[in-house]
């Protein structure tokens, strides 16, 4: 017998990426019923999906990643030079 | 537009770090990063005369050095075209013939936000990002790390929108696995 597990994978995975087909749903669905290792890969790329996106929201915060001196002032420079003043 | 508005140089003292960060969380690499925010601030001193006032200053500055990122994305990965022809498929390794898993994933137990505040776990993630094949790393980063869509990333990595998903199903495989052995694994067992 053939198993579902790893079109389920791939599915899983599309779904945070596309909408799925009414098919692909039900297959899906009726195998997450099934599976619980499946079941617990669904929690895992959950878990995964929120971590990303705290983090995305994050770093745009993070006040302590800042642009290194010497990178500054070589900017400064070349900005200078271009505006000619 | 006040002259201000129109100085580059307080540009570069009032966003100079935000762009920073920007890059820099997209490109993981400082040296690319800092040269990035001094080509968007010289390339918006050129374009001064295009800014419509209609966005902020640095909704301008991050929309010019959001193209840059890609521009160097997309040629980094066209200079790579040749090394990735073969991309690595693990699911070979993680499903038996008829369709199985090999090893049963198990539940994680921890929480989005407290993995946030851990570095230990963001660095192991990183490393286990480090080891997935070239292009799933690229595509990936995008997808995750710089919650680009699609279509953007598509279009970067000229690829169809199938194909990417193919390749951040993998990544996302061989991640869970990295991250079960690495981490979640390690704290099972202790």
């Amino acid at each position: 017998m053939n198993h579902f597990c790893r079109e389920a994978s791939q599915l899983q995975s599309d779904e945070l990426e596309r909408k799925l087909t009414l098919m692909e749903r039900i297959q899906l669905r009726m195998h997450l019923l099934l599976c619980g290792a499946c079941r617990n890969y669904a929690d895992n790329l959950q878990l995964l999906n929120s971590f990303f996106h705290n983090l995305r929201k994050q770093t745009e915060k993070d006040e302590s990643i800042t642009l290194p001196d010497h990178d500054r002032e070589r900017i400064k420079e070349a900005l200078k030079k271009a505006s000619g003043s | 537009m006040s002259k201000e508005a129109s100085n580059p140089e307080s540009w570069l003292t009032d966003h100079g770090d935000y762009l920073f960060r920007y890059a820099q969380s997209r490109l993981r690499n400082e040296e690319q990063a800092s040269d990035m925010v001094q080509e968007t601030l010289l390339a918006a001193w050129r374009g001064w005369e295009r800014f419509s006032g209609n966005s902020s200053v640095r909704t301008w500055l991050v929309g010019i050095l959001k193209h840059k990122i890609t521009d160097l994305i997309r040629k980094e990965i066209r200079n790579r075209r040749l090394a990735e022809a073969v991309e690595s498929d693990p699911t070979s390794s993680l499903f038996s013939a008829d369709g199985r898993w090999i090893e049963a994933p198990t539940s994680w137990k921890e929480n989005p936000e407290d993995l946030c505040e851990s570095d230990q776990f963001q660095k192991t993630l990183q490393g286990c990002i480090d080891k997935l094949p070239e292009k799933q790393q690229i595509v990936f980063r995008m997808r995750e790390i710089s919650g680009e869509d699609t279509e953007s990333i598509c279009k970067t990595a000229e690829i169809t929108s199938t194909h990417l998903h193919v390749l951040i199903h993998r990544a996302r495989l061989a991640l869970r696995t990295c991250l079960d052995h690495h981490w979640f694994g390690g704290n099972r067992h202790s």
